[in-house]
């Protein structure tokens, strides 16, 4: 007889799925190595664009000093006039390769090869350096500052490029001006025709070496310091980036499961209700009174349960939330207000509570679930603890120009003055309010506060024993339907 | 009397459901996923869906049949059942119906007042049919 337990000779048909020790079991959220990458490609995607733009200010730059250098009102004010080749020349070679580098960036598919879009910024890079050098080389001495102008592109380096890189293009560009420099001051190049002070000008011919070699460690320093900034500053931007994803599949996952768990729960009691409808209603033959009286209260405490479940799980879900903000836009209270009063208008007829409304359009800024949850708790509550046949009023209407108010009044039992502290508390019922209304949760109100803060919403409750409640919400107004965040 | 074709995962309910509706006059086929759903409409083209939102192996299978009967037998009317309220994000509203992402004729909350599912079942089938 085959042996069931051995976990040789599986037939291949078979799935198989192994559920590991460190396995969650929820679905994988994202790629945070291939979010970063994108991320990273996107960063220089844009950078070298931005990095083309300014190119095109400096070779304009260059080029029409270049040409107004051969203008004879112009020159002698610039100081051009034995410039105009080097610099016309430098400005037109800049042009032209920029125009490549705009076209490539443009036509060329370097979205998906990164190794591309980081040689096209390493062409950018060294090209500028180079024609910089050509610059440096035949500017005239009084522009002592222009070495300095290197610093602009290791920099750039830094914060494009991971530390091995930037030291890469620092390493460049103090090669190119240590090449510069020695071959100037030894004679092996001549500095422009006419030009006594050149590059080498501007450092004291008598100890050129120190200073240089005090220029290039300066370069250094400020190599070190750039990358390592940028370095601890991308790190900084990867960890957030990747709290951020983590915080938002969470938020995804917290909402399926709650819808899930919501469906779950619901789910039973809808067939339980549904069932006993059948019965009560004589669907199924006739029942005795006291059979009656027992489904009854199988319904009615079926009821209750579903319900305190549903406020609990919102109430869960509105604390998991608090640090999350929810999304804000402007909506018509009018309108939710409208559609509020319309869901509980059956249960308020079922027991003769006529509804008054006077409802005025105002645009406020919240968000759609969370108010229609402050509404419903609030006309609840209103229907709830008036009496049979009262009336219930609900007004919105424009506050101050910062606020929008919305009133809901009831002529119910009212809430005695030492109790009101306690109302917004979760479970908090009075002995008055459990008396009145059995299915009473006692979380409207706990919902209701935290809903209020997330929305920035003030919440204001009058009452008095057989005057009844007047409960006011303050609410942010906004004057433009627009998205307000 | 009317042909109906009730749409939910939970037998329970779908056959309470199914009682109410036998005792109006009407007669009725009850499929409990979304596939044997397909295959009664296919078969018979009822004069309106009565049909749940989530399912085991879909929270939006209910939305997902609800564009293929739009799409396939467009005329056909859909009373939405749902346990999930509206409250809860990925929640849905009368503001909804008709939208792409959920083209219903109308919704019902459960648990269900009978008398409420009674009225709007009679109101869709009394309107006149929107050929598409």
């Amino acid at each position: 007889m085959a042996d069931l337990a051995s976990p040789v000779a599986v037939d291949p048909a078979v799935a198989v799925y192994e559920l590991l020790p460190d396995d969650s079991g929820a679905a994988p959220i994202s790629d945070d190595d291939a979010q970063e990458a994108e991320h990273q490609r996107a960063f220089l995607r844009q950078n070298a664009h931005w990095f083309c733009r300014l190119r095109w200010l400096v070779a304009g730059f260059l080029t029409t000093c270049g040409l107004a250098a051969w203008l004879p009102v112009w020159s002698p004010q610039l100081a051009l006039q034995q410039l105009p080749g080097w610099l016309l020349t430098s400005g037109v070679v800049l042009l032209v390769a920029n125009a490549a580098f705009q076209f490539t960036l443009t036509c060329w598919p370097l979205d998906g090869h990164p190794g591309r879009l980081r040689l096209h910024l390493w062409c950018q890079i060294v090209l500028d350096l180079v024609v910089l050098t050509v610059v440096v080389h035949s500017l005239r001495g009084h522009l002592i500052y222009a070495p300095v102008a290197y610093l602009f592109h290791i920099i750039l380096a830094c914060i494009f490029f991971p530390r091995w890189e930037s030291l890469a293009v620092t390493i460049v560009a103090a090669a190119l001006l240590g090449t510069l420099v020695p071959i100037e001051a030894t004679g092996i190049l001549s500095p422009p025709p006419g030009l006594v002070e050149t590059v080498v000008g501007t450092f004291d011919q008598a100890s050129w070496t120190w200073q240089l070699a005090s220029l290039l460690g300066i370069w250094g320093i400020i190599w070190f310091l750039a990358s390592r900034l940028a370095a601890e500053l991308r790190e900084g931007r990867r960890e957030l980036a990747a709290a951020n994803r983590r915080l938002e599949a969470s938020s995804v996952e917290r909402a399926a499961h709650m819808l899930q768990t919501t469906h779950q729960l619901k789910a039973p009691f809808a067939a339980i209700h549904a069932n006993t409808q059948l019965l009560l209603n004589g669907y199924v033959g006739p029942l005795s009174a006291a059979a009656r009286a027992v489904i009854d209260k199988i319904a009615s405490r079926a009821q209750l349960l579903s319900q305190q479940i549903q406020e609990m799980l919102q109430l869960a879900n509105l604390r998991s939330q608090s640090q999350a903000k929810p999304v804000l836009a402007a909506l018509e209270l009018r309108a939710l207000v409208q559609r509020g009063v319309e869901r509980i208008e059956p249960q308020a007829s079922l027991r003769g509570i006529s509804l008054n409304t006077r409802l005025e359009p105002v645009f406020v800024r919240g968000s759609d679930d969370y108010l229609i949850m402050l509404i419903d708790n609030l006309l609840n509550n209103a229907v709830n603890y008036s009496y049979n046949g009262g009336c219930v009023s609900v007004a919105c209407q424009p506050g101050d120009e910062q606020t929008a108010r919305l009133v809901i009044r009831d002529q119910g039992i009212g809430i005695p003055a030492e109790k009101l502290p306690h109302v917004f508390q979760d479970y908090y019922r009075t002995t008055e309010a459990t008396q009145h209304n059995k299915a009473s949760t006692g979380l409207g109100l706990a919902i209701v506060r935290l809903v209020a803060q997330a929305l920035q919403a003030q919440v204001r409750i009058e009452s008095l024993p057989g005057w009844g409640t007047r409960v006011t919400l303050l609410l942010p107004r906004v004057s433009d339907p627009a998205p307000a965040e | 009397m009317a042909y109906l074709l009730i749409v939910d995962d939970d037998e329970d309910f779908a056959d309470a459901v199914a009682t109410v509706c036998r005792a109006e006059g009407h007669e009725v086929a009850v499929a409990n996923n979304a596939a044997a759903a397909e295959a009664s409409l296919a078969a018979r083209l009822p004069d309106a869906v009565i049909l749940d939102v989530m399912f085991p192996e879909n929270p939006c299978g209910g939305f997902e049949l609800a564009r293929s009967i739009r799409k396939k037998w467009g005329a056909c009317p859909v009373l939405m059942l749902t346990a999930v309220n509206q409250q809860f994000p990925l929640g849905f509203s009368h503001k909804d119906i008709d939208s792409t992402w959920l083209p219903v004729s109308d919704f019902v909350e459960k648990p269900v007042d009978f008398a409420i599912l009674k009225s709007k079942l009679n109101d869709l089938l009394n309107q006149p049919r929107q050929p598409r």
